[in-house]
This record gives C-alpha cells, structure tokens and sequence, in this order.
C-alpha cells in the first residue's frame, strides 16, 4: 500500500525540498491512519482504505498540476481534515445500528442544512448557485453531508417499512401505485429535488438526492417499477424546468449542440474545451503536464476527468473509472455480508452515492448527460466533498469490521 | 410473506451500475479516440499554444510573398500580416478565440503537423517533439489584390477574382477590413475582439464569400442558361410591355422594365438593355422547375465545396419556386435569392470555361521547411453544368452586355481587350440598392474571372462595372 502511494506521491515531485513538502505530508497521513486503524483493531475491509487515499493522491496531483498553488494548500489542509473526520467516524458512534433510532433527526438536520444557504447571513451565493454557507474563514457545502444524512435516513425509514411490501398492491390502470409509505416519501423528495433545482439552482444534487433514493427504494423493496415511476416524475420535472428556467434551458441546450456558434464561446464554453482535452488525449494520452487542460476555466473542479482524461488518454481514464468501479464493488460486496437490512441498506446507499457522482460528472464531462456541477469523489478539488467522502469510507468499514466480528466469534 | 432479500437487490443494483460504468467508459473512449474527428478544429486553443514560444509557418503568396509570417518580440512571437486587405482570407489565430480564414484551415500545417506527414505528428503527440512548421502557398497575386484593395477604397462591399482554368483565388477584399494581427497579439486580443466583433458592419465577415445578397440583374445569366437547355431560340423575339402583368391573379403587382421598354427583344438585346419582362417571360416559359434545376447545377442555395467555410444562400426562403410572381421576380434575381459573390463567380466562371463549374480553392500546396511541396492542394473536379454551346451563346451576349452601344454594363471595358460581363442592381430592403458586376477576360479565352459587389451604392451596377474593369485589367498585366 505505502509503495503505491509513494509512486502516486512520486509524481508530484519536482526537484527541491518544497515540492516534497506535499507528498510527504500526505504519506504521513496516510500511514498515520493505518496505524489507527491497527491500534483500534479493526477487522474489516483491507481495500477499501488504499483505494480512497490512492484517490486522493491522485487528486493532489491533480490539483497542484491543474489549480493555483494556493488550492493545493488548503487541499492538503483539508485531507488533514477528512482523515481527522474519518478517525472520529471510526470511533463514534459506538454502536452503529443506534444511528437508526434517531433516524428523524437525521431527516431534521438535513433538511435543515439543505436549507442553510438560504438563510441571510450565512448562505453565499457562488457561480450561480447558492449552495454554499460561510463559518468563519471556511466556505462549507452542506448539501455534500446532507447525501450521508439522507442515506442513514432512508436505511433506518426503508428497513421499518418494508414489511409492507406483504400488502396487496392498488393500481391506476397498468401503473402500480406504491402503498402510502412509499408514495408520500416518493413525492417529499421529488418536490425537495425541484426546490434544489428551482431555488438553489444546484443541479447536480437534484440528481444525486432523487438518484440515492431512487436506489435505496429499490434496493429495499425490489421494485424497480416505483424507482421508474420516480425517475419519470424527475425527467418530466427536469423537462418542465428547462422550458421555464433560464439556469436549466442553458445546460440542456450547451448539452444537446455545444458547438453551435452562439453557445461555444458562451454558456457551453467550458464543455466545449473539455471535449478538446478529451480529443487531445488519444489512447495513452499528452503525458502528465504536457496536456493543456488549463485552458477549461475552473478545471480543477468539475473537469478533473477532462484534464486528467487529456494527459494519461483512454488507457488512464479507464484506469481511473476502474478504481471507483473496484471501490463500489468493495462498497457492495460489504453491504453484501452486513448483517442487518440496516447496515446492508446503509453500506449499499453510500457506496451508491460515490458510483452515482462518478458516473455523473464523468458522464457530464463527456457530454453523455448534462453537465451538473458535482464533485469526482475524492479527486476534484473541494474540502466539503472530501471529507463526507472519507466519512463514508469509515462508515464503510464499520459496517465490514461488524461483519467480520460476527464471523469471526 | 417474508421481504425479499435485500442481498438480490444489491447485486442486480451492482451490475446496473457496472453496466454504467461500461456506457460512460465507452463514452470517454468516443472523445479520447477522438471519434467525433475534434482535433485540428480551428477553435482549439492547442493548435495555438505554441503562438509565442516558436513560429507558426509562413503563408506565401502565388509568386513567394509573404503574406503572414511570425516574427520574435520581446513577449515571444507575434504574427505580421503584410497586406490588410487579406484580413478575411489570410485570417487571424488567437489563443483565445480561435482562428479564422487560412490560418484555421490549414492550422495543422503551420504548427508542423499536416496530416500528409503523419510521422510529424506522432513525434509532436508522444515526443512532444517540434516539427519545424510548414509553409502554405496561395493563389493570391498581390499586384491583383493590390487593384481590387484600391479600386473598392473607402466602399462597404466586396471583390473576388479567380482563375477560371482552376478555380484558385487569385484575390480577394472584403471592406470593413480588420487588423488580424491585433486580434492574434495576446497584449491587444481582448480589445481588438471586442472592436471587431462589436462593430455594427462585421469586419471579421469575409462578404465575398460569407456574404450574402440579392444578386440583380447578373443572376440572369443563370435563368438564360436555363432557358437555352430548355430549346429557347435566342433569336427569338419576345413582346415586351412595360409594365408586366402575366395574367389578373398578380393583383397590383408588376415587373417592370427599367427602361420602361415597348418592343421586341431577343437574348442578346435583353442583356444589353439588362431587360427584365424578357426574362420574367423566359422563366414562366419554361416553368419553376427548369429554373430551379439550373439555378441548383450552378450551385446557386447550395455550399461551396471549399477549405474555407462559405455561405449558402438560398433561391428562395422555402427553396422551391412555388408561385408564379416568384418565379418571374426570381428570373431577373430578385425575389428571395440570396447569394455570395464567390457563387456569382463560380458562375461567370462556369460561362468562361465553356460550362464547366471549377471547385473554389485559395490554397494551391503545402511546403515543407526544405520548400519541396508536402502535398499541393487538389481541388474538386469541375463539373459540366450547361453545354458548350449554351455557355458559348451567353459568353457572346455578356460580350454585348459590356460592348454594344449603350450597353449598361460599358463602364466595364478595356481598351484592345474584349471583356464579357453583367451589371446588377439588386433592390435591398436596407436602403440604396446593391451594386454588382460579374464578367471575364479576354472573353475567348479568359485569365480572369471578377465578382464584384458594392452595398448600397447610389448607381448599383453602374458604378461597379468600372471596379471589375480596373480588377480586370491588373489581372491582365494592363
């Protein structure tokens, strides 16, 4: 593991003593919580830990090639944070199934950091969309805690009601009508996304939040039909959107034409460059630096895959994507063997959320769906976002170190 | 009843996302491969990137005059461009906003990767290793491009001359003109993008062959060809009656003769007096479809096959012909026919050449750093639009046109040469109606083929006969 991670590390080297200020910093964390991990005796998951930081590293490379020098700095600062995050996740709670007796409140503190942009005072409007609040020196997006909070939710709501499934179904013609403790949950969330969309203008995390409960609805009750019916209410409202809202309307036409004269060099201008950066790329790609992703405006957080697609090629970029798909096996594969609906619906939902930002923002950046502003886990620049996903990867491992402490008594 | 196990749910969830990943790896693998053919796009600022640090490749002229080179200053290489009244057709390249004319079309070539040298752009991609640029040589004849600059001096418009034998562009002026080097110059791009892309005449358009306009009276060289092909005798005599009216469904509306003419007409008459009941009369003759079908072998609605992009234009707003009063407007170039002076040139062309439509081009080869040609330039076959006879019979009426007493277009001739050629004046609904003239010489066997138009000129064709005639005669060393 360290030797993979020195090679990663390697990479950002350049000769000089401060140059190895980074790599160096990042190798002491990295060993700094294994050797937690080992002095807790953990049990769980052995993969799952080198992977995030194999990520991580790659996204320091990333950052430090791609943004000001100032960003590598804080991202440093806060993969500091995440791990100290990812620590206390490990240690607290002390028993992770008490998470879904609380399971209101965690619907009540999401809802209201959700909302938290919103308020005056502390709620600052960035590029466009007001997702983001201000403590102090440091800019937070609750909308990326908000994703774990809805997955604890939704695990302890789903795991209560699923009996239900028992009952005899009602139906409007062919249309299967979800029995009220799934429809009523169906419609919260659909008008939750649309408020995201319409008053935060995020959306990206319309997506995301309709995407996680689309899953974890199926995942609990085995019907994907209530997950089409919702993903249907979604395009409808997405579609309706776009003809009422200047702010949706310009993602989906940059999205369907982005080379048209009027868009290239307006509204789909940075798409239109990560596509140049894609085509630059080829099998094997420009070679790390030799690329010239710097022409994507704020390539350092929604087009990390663009660039780094451009200077490692084909061959790099499926490298990568393989990385998050192992991840998100691993994530299943524990969710798999936990031993409750709880933990099984909690572990599968947060390895879901990394899969859906992946394929979200790679598919963004490729012009497969339309561009929405979301983090690749782990890599894109952005504290928020790394240490909810750090976060994740401890709850992960909680749930595999539960697992094999069964097994294993 | 039990729930169904959850374990089920999560597999069949894993292998969707799986499936997933496999979509979106094939959807990098469409951009990386560069399916979509991205590279070598002129917006793409790599083509650019090296603007500064090294030279990009000269553009030369026909007889080896530079018309861009890179020359070093203090902040690295900037582009110069010898001669203004290339703007349009040698282009700009900015690493900001792309590049245009042929600074876009053969951008491959001045960073020393043309695709005819493969290997040159293997060593740049995996080497990162520089190709010394090549060269581009044109067809442009600065003695001709200096005669057009100045004979359009001071007018909105523009001139294009060609090479009937092959096609080449041997000059070409587009007034607004612009400063391309200003536009390339990091320090000045920003400003210089915002003047000329601000400005209410478009400098960056290249009107002679972007630009598009009613083309008048010189259209009629077309709906005679039609007409020819269609077995009209150009001896005959045709009644003319000022003012027109085919039949009372025309309502209020007219054609009328701008000499206001009574009297018998046959071809060769009708273009010397420019008379438009003649051919109003022709085109409802042999109906919408004749006309249509020739208009479209000239290439008339349709792009021209050509390196650098240029317009289409239309017949008609809907394409077809589909009324009577605009197939008689259309006849005499009016209606809804909108076209490019490069079209109206590939027509004269096709007159000059014996029926023959040439494929435009402003490259003629590319050169490697040792001079050797790279690759020339082939452009398409030239395709036999009309029939000898048809291009000779209108060859000899533009002979008239320009030559015969009291002839509109006689502003265009040359002493001790006979040139051919048609005067348009094309009403706009923009003011003062646009001024053409079309025409070649000498007319048995031309070097020269000249489109001319002046927008919103007082006396439309009648004041750009003699610019096509000053055009002409530089062409022919006169």
């Amino acid at each position: 593991m360290t030797g993979f991670l020195a090679v990663i590390g390697a990479r950002t080297s350049e000769l000089g003593v401060q140059a190895l200020v980074v790599p160096a910093t990042f190798l002491v964390v990295a060993l700094a919580l294994h050797v937690f991990l080992v002095a807790v005796g953990f049990r769980g998951d052995q993969l799952l830990l080198p992977l995030a930081l194999g990520l991580t590293a790659i996204g320091l490379v990333a950052v430090q090639r791609l943004a000001p020098s100032v960003l590598l700095v804080q991202q440093l600062t806060w993969t500091i944070v995440a791990a100290g995050a990812f620590a206390a996740a490990i240690l607290i709670p002390r028993d992770l199934s008490a998470l879904a007796r609380f399971k209101y409140t965690w619907a009540i503190l999401g809802l209201g950091l959700l909302l938290s942009p919103l308020l005056p005072g502390i709620g600052r409007e960035i590029n466009g969309a007001r997702i983001w609040i201000q403590v102090g020196p440091a800019n937070f997006q609750p909308a990326e805690a908000v994703k774990v909070l809805l997955v604890v939710f939704f695990a302890a709501y789903l795991e209560e009601h699923r009996e239900l499934l028992a009952q005899t179904q009602r139906r409007i013609g062919p249309l299967p009508i979800p029995p009220a403790p799934y429809l009523i949950p169906i419609l919260l969330m659909w008008a939750l996304a649309m408020g995201v969309m319409v008053l935060q203008k995020d959306l990206g995390a319309t997506l995301l939040f309709f995407g996680i409960f689309l899953a974890m609805l199926y995942l609990a009750t085995g019907r994907p039909a209530y997950s089409f019916i919702g993903l249907a209410m979604l395009v409808a409202g997405g579609f309706v959107a776009a003809q009422v809202f200047a702010h949706v309307n310009a993602r989906i036409v940059s999205w369907l034409d982005p080379f048209a004269e009027e868009l290239r060099f307006g509204p789909a201008y940075q798409l239109v460059q990560g596509l140049f950066a894609f085509a630059n790329g080829g099998l094997f790609g420009a070679g790390l630096g030799a690329g010239m992703p710097e022409r994507i405006p704020v390539v350092w957080s929604d087009f990390v895959f663009a660039a780094f697609a451009e200077e490692v090629g084909f061959a790099g970029a499926l490298a990568l994507l393989a990385l998050y798909l192992v991840f998100v096996f691993r994530g299943m594969s524990i969710a798999l063997r936990a031993p409750t609906p709880f933990l099984q619906l909690l572990a599968a939902g947060l390895s879901f959320i990394v899969a859906l930002q992946a394929l979200v923002i790679v598919g963004g950046n490729a012009k497969l769906i339309p561009l929405t502003g979301v983090t690749l886990p782990f890599l894109s620049y952005g504290g928020s976002s790394l240490v909810t996903n750090f976060v994740i990867v401890a709850l992960l491992l909680r749930v595999s170190d539960i697992s094999a402490r069964i097994r294993g008594s | 009843m039990t729930s169904p196990p959850i374990g089920l749910n999560i597999r069949r969830l894993t292998l969707l996302i799986a499936l997933a990943f496999l979509a979106t790896s094939v959807g990098v693998g469409y951009w990386t491969l560069d399916v979509a053919g991205l590279q070598g796009d002129p917006y793409d600022p790599r083509l650019y990137a090296t603007l500064r640090d090294r030279p990009r490749g000269t553009i030369l002229a026909a007889n080896g005059t530079e018309l861009a080179r890179s020359e070093r200053g203090p902040n690295g290489y900037v582009r110069r461009y010898a001669d203004r009244s290339l703007a349009q057709v040698v282009g700009h390249a900015s690493l900001t906003y792309g590049a245009s004319g042929i600074e876009a079309a053969y951008a491959e070539s001045l960073i020393g990767q043309d695709a005819a040298d493969p290997v040159s752009q293997w060593r740049a991609r995996y080497l990162g290793e520089a190709t010394e640029p090549a060269r581009v040589q044109t067809a442009i004849v600065p003695a001709v491009q200096r005669a057009a600059a100045a004979a359009l001096r001071g007018r909105r418009g523009a001139i294009v001359v060609l090479d009937p034998k092959t096609g080449a562009v041997i000059a070409s002026v587009s007034q607004p003109d612009y400063d391309a080097a200003r536009v390339g110059d990091p320090a000045t791009e920003e400003e210089a993008w915002r003047q000329v892309t601000e400005n209410a005449d478009r400098p960056l358009l290249d009107r002679a062959r972007q630009g598009l306009y009613p083309p008048g009276s010189i259209f009629k060289i077309v709906t005679a060809a039609a007409a020819l092909e269609s077995g009209v005798d150009p001896k005959a005599k045709v009644r003319v009656d000022h003012p027109f009216r085919a039949d009372p469904s025309w309502g209020n509306y007219s054609v009328k003769s701008v000499t206001g003419a009574h009297g018998d007409f046959d071809m060769n008459t009708a273009f010397v007096r420019s008379e438009n009941i003649y051919f109003a009369k022709l085109a409802l003759q042999i109906g919408a479809d004749r006309l249509e079908e020739y208009a479209a072998r000239f290439g008339i609605g349709a792009t021209p096959r050509c390196e650098l992009p240029a317009a289409r234009g239309q017949l008609s707003i809907s394409g077809d012909l589909d009324r009577p009063i605009l197939v008689a407007d259309t006849a005499f170039g009016q209606g809804e026919l909108l076209v490019s002076p490069l079209q109206m040139a590939l027509v004269a062309a096709t007159i000059a050449r014996g029926g023959s439509l040439p494929t435009p081009h402003y490259g003629t080869a590319v050169l490697a750093p040792s001079g050797d040609p790279l690759r020339l330039v082939e452009p398409g076959a030239a395709a036999q639009v009309v029939s000898p006879e048809t291009a000779i019979t209108i060859g000899t009426a533009l002979v008239a046109a320009v030559n015969a007493p009291g002839a509109f277009a006689a502003g265009a001739r040359i002493p001790g040469v006979i040139v051919a050629g048609k005067t348009g004046t094309a009403e706009t609904p923009s003011g003062a109606p646009h001024g053409w003239f079309v025409g070649f010489a000498p007319a048995q066997d031309a070097v020269a083929v000249v489109a001319v138009v002046i927008e919103n000129s007082p006396k439309g064709g009648e004041d750009a006969a003699p610019v096509g005639a000053a055009v002409l005669r530089a062409a022919l060393g006169r």
